[in-house]
């Protein structure tokens, strides 16, 4: 080895054992999704998640890095899921005047769609014999995902599951979401966003609001309720049923 | 964005200790978040920055789960020998929820408007 190979070893080793480089990997890779997103006219198979998440695998893969190393440098992003989670109780707040008006049908049709979305998937996933890792993460799979992570970690399920299942629900409820309810022949735009925010949390809203604002907030509404709900109802369903 | 920074962490806080001694089976942050929600009925309004905080995390929330998500390369084998039973979960139950909740609804606020 000449003098010169050693000393980018040693820049490496230094770099690499500090948080500094799992952040920037981290929101770089955040970086290149967006900007595939936008320039797909935000298209939800280019979600910024997934392709930052690929990215980030590919570069551990080629450095040759372990998960558990890049996991302890990048968990001052993780750690803000808690704090996220709190500052959603904004967006629920700026619904209420929406809630109010709606009260019953909102919080039935709710509590139907959230107990649908638990007992569908993990039926499914039973019935076809799934491992039972898997389906346990399938319980807070539909709930918005700081809060998914947050109750799959109280009931002992794995958080990565569940963060990668509930980014795969809210893509395919944005991309389907839409001819279902054509199918159906929805026309109020406050019942056609309020479905989608239930079925496919934040990605589902964020396709909610580039349809009509009012389907964006009544979905961004259902997404946080269905948080609030789900941190109850999901410990319930998977400790007694 | 300070002050809002300041609040939510507050929140935050007080959910944590509360989820540790009185309700382990609910996540301290969404004690807080409800604790929040509560305060701005009561208060009737939201100070700007608090929206700033709000604002900031929403539009990038995504970047917050990649840590745990890139994890998936430790699920690798197990999730392909599962492939089928997963994609026809997560399908199956995504259908489902649009069209239970949306009809529901449709049905419930009819018979309310009727």
């Amino acid at each position: 080895m000449n003098p010169n190979d050693l000393q980018i070893a040693e820049i490496w080793v230094y770099l690499s054992g500090s948080p500094l480089f799992a952040l920037i990997l981290t929101l770089t890779a955040y970086q290149v999704g967006s900007f595939f997103y936008q320039k797909t006219e935000r298209n939800p198979l280019a979600n910024p998640v997934a392709i930052a998440v690929i990215l980030v695998a590919i570069a551990l893969y080629l450095l040759d890095m372990p998960y558990q190393k890049y996991f302890e440098g990048a968990q001052f992003v993780h750690f803000l899921l808690g704090t996220a989670t709190v500052s959603l109780a904004i967006p629920i707040y700026r619904g209420v005047a929406a809630l109010k008006a709606r009260v019953f049908p909102l919080l039935i049709a709710l509590l139907c769609g959230g107990v649908v979305s638990i007992v569908s998937a993990v039926g499914v996933a039973t019935f076809l014999g799934a491992d039972s890792a898997i389906i346990g993460a399938f319980y807070p799979k539909s709930v918005t995902a700081p809060i998914a992570m947050g109750v799959a970690e109280r009931l002992g399920v794995s958080p990565t599951l569940t963060a990668v299942f509930a980014v795969i629900t809210g893509i395919i409820g944005a991309i389907l979401g839409s001819h279902i309810l054509n199918l159906l022949g929805m026309k109020q735009w406050w019942q056609r966003g309020f479905a989608i925010g239930v079925a496919a949390h934040g990605i589902g809203t964020s396709r909610a609001f580039a349809v009509h604002p009012e389907a964006g907030t009544y979905a961004s509404l259902a997404m946080g309720l269905h948080g609030i709900l789900g941190a109850l109802l999901i410990p319930l369903l998977k400790n007694y049923i | 964005m300070i002050p809002g920074l300041v609040q939510i962490l507050l929140w935050q806080g007080l959910g944590e200790l509360i989820s540790h001694f009185f309700l382990p089976i609910i996540p301290g942050p969404v004690i807080g978040l409800v604790f929040l929600l509560i305060f701005l009925i009561i208060k009737g309004h939201v100070n700007p920055s608090l929206t700033l905080v709000s604002d900031a995390f929403s539009q990038h929330l995504g970047v917050l789960f990649i840590p745990a998500a890139v994890g998936v390369i430790l699920f690798l084998p197990q999730l392909k020998a599962n492939a089928f039973a997963v994609i026809a979960a997560l399908l199956v139950s995504v259908v489902a929820t649009i069209v239970v909740t949306a009809v529901v609804l449709r049905f419930i606020s009819k018979k309310d408007s009727s």
